[in-house]
């Protein structure tokens, strides 16, 4: 690994994915519902990059696609030197030891028929037995189960400990990124915190880079060092944790965050909520201009019909709006 | 509390029978819900929340489960002793619920109008035509839009909020005295929670129902609720206004659940401390009802005495009670 710190270890470049639709006729043309629409970032190396958005925004889409999941349509996923869209057959399987995935629901994506020990050492099939043991038996301990556990099935296990188990599996071919889908929402809440602290102990330590996707935003906050946040298929705004939350510039990031309850008895009743009317639009038919002009408290003419393109700020924020000045500047002030 | 109770339970117990044996599931409960407050309900999964909820309801499920002793007086009437007939006037029409699963808890092949008009033509005696119109009513006060048109749509054409919605209509059909609302909002995205939680506001000024609001999330307990109980393995272990408990939790299973969780602020610092852990799980169900702390197994604060007596609750002033034998060391 590279000891330079600011050194990307993986960048999208406008990335789409889509999905046919159901046709009226054989004979109709073929439309298409883009769930990811052009979506370009990129992660430095040992840090950890948050997609938030609402459910249908297109972050596990996101996600899936640059893990090779499902099949992107356009764009480009570079992780170093390799180029995962092009990548095929056994090339392929060779890269997915860099990149490995952390599921939502630690009930289903555990193999139940497989004792615990099989399930971690299975993307280590190609070693020798007291090797792959070896590596079983760190990661049971790195990830705080007993090594007894080791003979068990999942049902065996509770949430938390399945959740643990799941983690394991994707340490365990040490891969430089993990892509966290959801890793904690199905947890209880006592359970998140030791999963989030069992998270953030393992990237300290193993310098890994994590590719995050949450909607909770307390979450993000304490996990994340960079943010983007989604909106149909795009990003709206894309900053480092301290400016996004300090001086949140999209309106839809404004909305999002103000939509949290907080825990402060001094805050009650006091919060500035946005209130969005209404649902996202339907995304098989995005509005022309901004996609978020119909729920915007602020929109103007121009945003009706002309599409915002993400751009950089002086402050180092990207943000995808035509009423956010160049100095960094909300329009809900 | 100035206002009148309207609600009063008393010494519940509620048993299941599981392969181990018979647990009590709800231990020896008590409470209060006065009239036009809300109340949160919070702890985590297993603590007996949404059982307690299901007692108050009279649905507390048949043949597992049984109210073992205690009562729950609503007005003159002790819902543990009355008749099956009378708890279906009662359910819907003064206490109704609105559940966490928006999708599975409508009838998918009934037109949500029509699921909302027979709450009404059974409780209020309406027929059905002022039934689909008072639905439509309805509707619109829960802020569907074209309400009128909607009222025919089926629940698989709605998003998730619109769902909530449907149902927070189904319950408020009849002016309950109490709503019940068993996580509310966790199936839904935070822009749709906030505007639920606003309609729950809106509707509660209006009608004047009490809220008895079951959930896990601070925050929302923070949002709605005036007053808030702690519930851990069928017990109440920390009671009072939701400004004291939040500011000033005295038993260390309200500290842990208040810290555990990452909160969002305005202003983040660039160090993050590791959050504080509740290590381990709720106890399994055979080992409720026993004659100690349930809590000590994952207690910080953890003393001889919680491990051999039961903690008897204590009040810290203006109705904060908390059940720790620690409490008042820690304060």
């Amino acid at each position: 690994m590279s000891d330079q710190p600011a050194a990307n270890l993986l960048t999208v470049k406008d990335l789409k994915v889509r999905f046919p639709l159901k046709s009226s006729s054989i004979f109709a043309p073929k439309r298409y519902l883009y769930a990811v629409d052009g979506v370009s970032f990129s992660v430095t190396q040992g840090q950890a990059l948050a997609i938030v958005g609402e459910s249908g925004s297109g972050k596990t889409t996101t996600a899936l696609a640059i893990a090779r999941l499902i099949k992107a349509y356009a764009g480009q996923v570079q992780l170093q030197e390799l180029d995962l869209l092009d990548l095929a057959g056994d090339d392929l399987r060779q890269a997915r030891r860099r990149f490995q995935f952390i599921f939502q629901d630690p009930y289903s994506s555990l193999n139940p028929r497989l004792r615990a020990a099989d399930i971690v050492a299975e993307p280590l099939a190609a070693m020798a037995a007291d090797a792959k043991q070896a590596i079983v038996d760190e990661l049971f301990q790195a990830v705080g189960l007993r090594p007894e556990q080791q003979r068990l099935f999942p049902h065996q296990f509770s949430g938390g400990q399945r959740q643990r188990l799941g983690i394991a599996r994707a340490m365990a071919p040490k891969p430089q990124l993990i892509i966290c889908d959801e890793p904690v929402s199905a947890l209880d809440v006592a359970v998140q915190a030791q999963v989030l602290n069992l998270l953030r102990e393992l990237q300290r330590q193993r310098g890994l880079t994590y590719l995050f996707i949450s909607h909770d935003l307390g979450v993000v906050q304490h996990m994340c060092d960079q943010i983007a946040v989604m909106y149909l298929g795009q990003i709206v705004e894309f900053a480092d944790r301290i400016s996004l939350f300090k001086n949140p510039l999209h309106p839809y990031t404004r909305a999002l965050l103000s939509a949290v309850p907080r825990v402060d008895p001094a805050m009650r009743g006091k919060s500035q909520r946005i209130l969005l009317q209404g649902d996202p639009p339907d995304p098989a038919n995005p509005p022309s201009g901004c996609r978020f002009v119909a729920r915007c408290p602020v929109a103007e003419a121009r945003c009706h019909s002309q599409p915002p393109a993400l751009r950089r700020l002086a402050s180092g924020q990207q943000v995808a709006c035509h009423l956010v000045s160049d100095d960094a500047v909300s329009p809900l002030g | 509390m100035a206002t009148q109770t309207i609600l009063e339970v008393r010494d519940l117990t509620v048993e299941l029978a599981t392969r181990d044996g018979i647990s009590p599931v709800i231990d020896g409960l008590s409470f209060e819900v006065g009239a036009g407050e809300t109340l949160a309900l919070v702890g985590e999964s297993g603590c007996g929340k949404s059982m307690t909820a299901l007692a108050v309801m009279g649905l507390v499920p048949h043949p597992i489960g049984r109210i073992a002793g205690g009562e729950i007086r609503f007005g003159s009437e002790d819902l543990v002793a009355v008749g099956e007939d009378r708890l279906r006037d009662i359910r819907g029409n003064d206490i109704s619920m609105i559940f966490q699963e928006p999708m599975t808890s409508l009838n998918p092949v009934y037109s949500v109008g029509e699921q909302i008009a027979e709450v009404l033509r059974r409780h209020q005696g309406l027929n059905h035509k002022q039934a689909r119109q008072h639905a439509v009513e309805l509707l619109h006060a829960v802020g569907i839009p074209d309400a009128a048109a909607r009222v025919s749509t089926y629940p698989h054409q709605m998003s998730g909020g619109q769902r909530q919605r449907v149902m927070i209509a189904m319950a408020l059909a009849c002016k309950p005295k109490i709503l019940i609302a068993d996580e509310p909002t966790t199936a839904l995205d935070v822009t749709v929670q906030a505007q639920i939680f606003d309609l729950l506001r809106v509707l509660q000024r209006e009608t004047g129902t009490a809220i008895v609001l079951i959930t896990h999330d601070m925050g929302a307990v923070c949002e709605l609720a005036e007053r808030m109980m702690v519930m851990y393995a069928g017990r109440k272990v920390e009671e009072g206004t939701v400004d004291d408990v939040i500011a000033n939790p005295r038993h260390p299973y309200t500290q842990g659940l208040i810290s555990c969780v990452p909160h969002v602020t305005d202003d983040p610092s660039a160090e993050r401390a590791p959050l504080v852990e509740i290590s381990g799980i709720v106890p399994a169900l055979r080992d409720f009802g026993a004659d100690q702390c349930l809590f000590a197994a994952r207690c910080r604060q953890v003393v001889a005495r919680c491990a051999a007596e039961r903690p008897v609750s204590n009040d810290f002033g203006s109705g904060h009670r908390v059940a720790c034998w620690q409490a008042e060391v820690a304060s």
